[in-house]
């Protein structure tokens, strides 16, 4: 057995059985196995940067190991920004790349790069193999690495002739993830130390002690496994609670004390309670700075108790006065059992926060008027109202994104797929593509920007060629509408390079790739476009033509302070006259 | 084993913006004793994240041993030297770091 074949035997051994890829020169010896092998499916992505990210989509949607291949130079600079994505957003990937033979490094060959050098600064771990027989014990650790702790993507990069070296029998029996001196301590096992029951008793005398405490929540709830125990101790302590972009879905819409996504596009109720909060629990979230607005003024009357998997997140944007680095799921489960057998005495502030949430949520009135043009607030809640809970929603980047985080109703993290670190255009239909392999069963709806769609648009072949049932819908407003919408407040609404009215024509080009598609641009339209394309059996797109001057409301100044808040300054009336023109 | 699954308390709430917990702008200088596994890019990998979370080597001396390097750092930069000691430990073939004596004289 060859390194190449010991490869798709590991792939075996763990489970893994979906991979996306795109062959080349250097990694040859994998794809060559591929054809003797039955128990991987191979998806072909039509640039490697798609395999990335659909990679990425799969993790993101299943819980499970992504896996992308490609091949040295291009193949794995490609990949770059897709690997990329995952690290910011803690993705479990296994990314595998051949790399010209042994020999030839250093000498600038053909399509040789320093994948090593250039990716230290995007992977959780990363490898250059320089011997056939530690592949094996290379990759049971990088699979183990990737997904322990806060996930993240490890790179394995393997020369060509080690591919096509024989692995001995003894390396290969190598099947365990056997911890040396070396190996870092998991934060997914379950832990009972002294030090951490005293910082439970004093974050829940801290919990008794405060007037007006706060949840939030972040996207290392999901990355944790830890959804069931968070929304029972949500619900049992009946604290007010705000996520952060990725922790959107974690305490499922229908929780009365749920105020929305706080930050730069939160609602003002959100903002609001962490202004006036007087104890900030933090539970799977780093703090960051789209979240936070200022740091100085964030939160400014709380004392902070931070829980996460990653203890170097503890105390970088704001010290905390207790912090536990444990598995999420052991501390809710203590602290749900302790509020259960004693409540917590906070009901005028649960009351405080739902009137905030009656006139600081995220509003939208449905436009009333037919023949109006589409509003991308009112598109996305007619689309949260038809498309239901069960609907996985991959977004691009940009106005659309906010949008779908502000007025879709999620009740799960792992339906609401979004580049939140990165912030990656581009990243939702290859990543609707990993989800819809994930979750062959369920619907997936790729909602995306008419720029954002430009940038990965290649990949609806790959739609074509596995007949995938998803949906995409292209809220075009004929340019980059977050940049715009940013040059219009911050920048004395001098437009600089941000006209995409030269879009091509999307029908015609989904047509061109069989997918069937339809175009709408009044508001009467929307719902009979979104219930068409759902109903039908195969991929379809939906192209909609949305205002072009709209913004993402509220908004924050990018350094700003959460507290300033910039709300639409349009009188109703002007818009609606504009909205008729 | 330097890392350890951990759980702190302290008193106080502060906002760590800008260069110090204080806001004043001084460097300081540092000593990391660091042990890691050699491996290729290993160094690279530390010297990156020592960059990119804000400080400059002013010194650097590496002894390589028994698959290990014995690396000792001296660092200038003005944030929070523990921030640093943090991200090191994440690395997967960091096993120790370990702060020198501490010389907090403002080189800047």
């Amino acid at each position: 057995m060859n390194g190449a074949q010991h490869i798709l035997q590991a792939f075996q051994q763990h489970s893994i059985t979906t991979v996306f890829g795109y062959p080349g020169g250097c990694i040859m010896p994998l794809y060559d196995a591929l054809v003797d092998d039955v128990s991987v499916e191979h998806v072909l992505c039509r640039h490697e940067q798609g395999c990335a990210l659909a990679a990425d989509g799969y993790a993101r949607a299943s819980g499970n190991l992504g896996v992308c291949i490609a091949t040295s130079g291009p193949g794995a600079t490609n990949l770059i920004t897709g690997v990329a994505n995952a690290f910011q957003d803690s993705v479990p990937l296994l990314v595998i790349t051949g790399q010209v033979p042994a020999g030839l490094i250093g000498t600038d060959a053909f399509q040789e790069t320093d994948v090593l050098g250039m990716t230290l600064g995007i992977v959780k771990h990363s490898y250059l193999v320089d011997d056939a027989d530690s592949l094996p014990g290379i990759l049971v650790e990088a699979i183990a690495l990737a997904q322990s702790g806060r996930p993240g993507p490890v790179w394995i990069d393997i020369p060509k002739d080690i591919l096509l070296t024989q692995v001995t029998p003894e390396a290969a029996d190598y099947q365990e993830f056997k911890p040396s001196e070396s190996t870092k301590p998991r934060t997914d096992q379950t832990t009972h130390n002294v030090a951490i029951d005293k910082s439970i008793n004093e974050t829940l005398r801290l919990l008794r002690e405060a007037r007006q405490p706060l949840l939030y929540s972040g996207g290392g709830i999901t990355l944790a496994g830890a959804e069931d125990s968070f929304r029972e101790f949500a619900e049992h302590s009946a604290l007010p609670g705000v996520v952060t972009l990725k922790g959107i879905g974690n305490p499922g819409h229908r929780n009365p004390n749920h105020l929305g996504m706080l930050g730069m596009h939160g609602c003002r109720a959100a903002n609001r309670a962490v202004d006036e909060c007087d104890l900030l629990l933090v539970i799977g979230a780093r703090l960051d700075d789209r979240a936070t607005g200022k740091p100085d003024t964030f939160a400014p009357n709380a004392k902070i108790i931070h829980i996460d998997a990653d203890s170097a997140e503890f105390n970088k944007i704001k010290t905390a006065a207790v912090t536990i680095n444990a598995n999420l799921n052991d501390v809710l489960r203590a602290l749900t059992r302790e509020v259960q057998a004693q409540p917590l005495n906070i009901e005028a502030w649960q009351k405080q926060c739902r009137t905030w949430l009656t006139t600081g949520g995220f509003q939208a009135a449905d436009n009333e008027e037919a023949l109006a043009p589409i509003t991308g607030p009112a598109f996305v809640r007619q689309l949260s109202r038809i498309a239901g809970d069960d609907t996985i929603i991959s977004c691009d980047v940009g106005q659309h994104q906010m949008w779908v985080a502000q007025h879709y109703q999620f009740n799960h993290p792992r339906q609401h797929l979004t580049s939140g670190g990165l912030g990656t255009m581009g990243f939702g239909l290859p990543a609707a593509i990993g989800a819809q392999f994930a979750k062959p069963g369920t619907a997936v709806i790729n909602v995306a920007g008419d720029g954002s769609f430009m940038m990965n648009a290649q990949e609806l072949a790959t739609i074509r060629r596995y007949r995938l049932p998803l949906k995409i819908i292209i809220l075009d407003n004929q340019c980059l509408g977050m940049v715009r919408q940013q040059q219009e407040l911050f920048y004395g609404n001098r437009e600089s390079h941000i006209n995409l009215d030269d879009n091509p024509d999307f029908v015609a080009m989904a047509r061109a790739f069989d997918i069937p598609a339809l175009h709408i641009n009044r508001t009467d339209q929307i719902r009979r476009g979104i219930e068409t394309i759902l109903a039908y059996k195969g991929p379809m797109l939906l192209h909609v033509s949305v205002a072009r001057e709209e913004n993402v409301w509220p908004t924050v100044k990018p350094g700003g302070s959460n507290r300033d808040m910039i709300e639409d300054t349009k009188p109703a009336k002007k818009k609606t006259e504009e909205n008729a023109a | 084993m330097s890392q350890a699954i951990t759980s702190s308390i302290t008193t106080s709430s502060t906002t760590i913006s800008g260069t110090t917990k204080s806001g004043t702008a001084s460097s300081n200088r540092h000593v990391l004793h660091c042990r890691m596994e050699s491996e290729p890019a290993g160094l690279e990998r530390l010297c990156r994240v020592v960059r990119v979370r804000g400080f400059r080597i002013a010194g650097m001396s590496v002894e390589s041993s028994g698959g290990h390097f014995d690396i000792a750092l001296t660092l200038e930069g003005s944030r929070p030297i523990s921030m640093l000691q943090s991200q090191l430990l994440k690395l997967h073939t960091v096993d120790e770091v370990v702060l020198g004596a501490q010389r907090a004289r403002s080189v800047a």
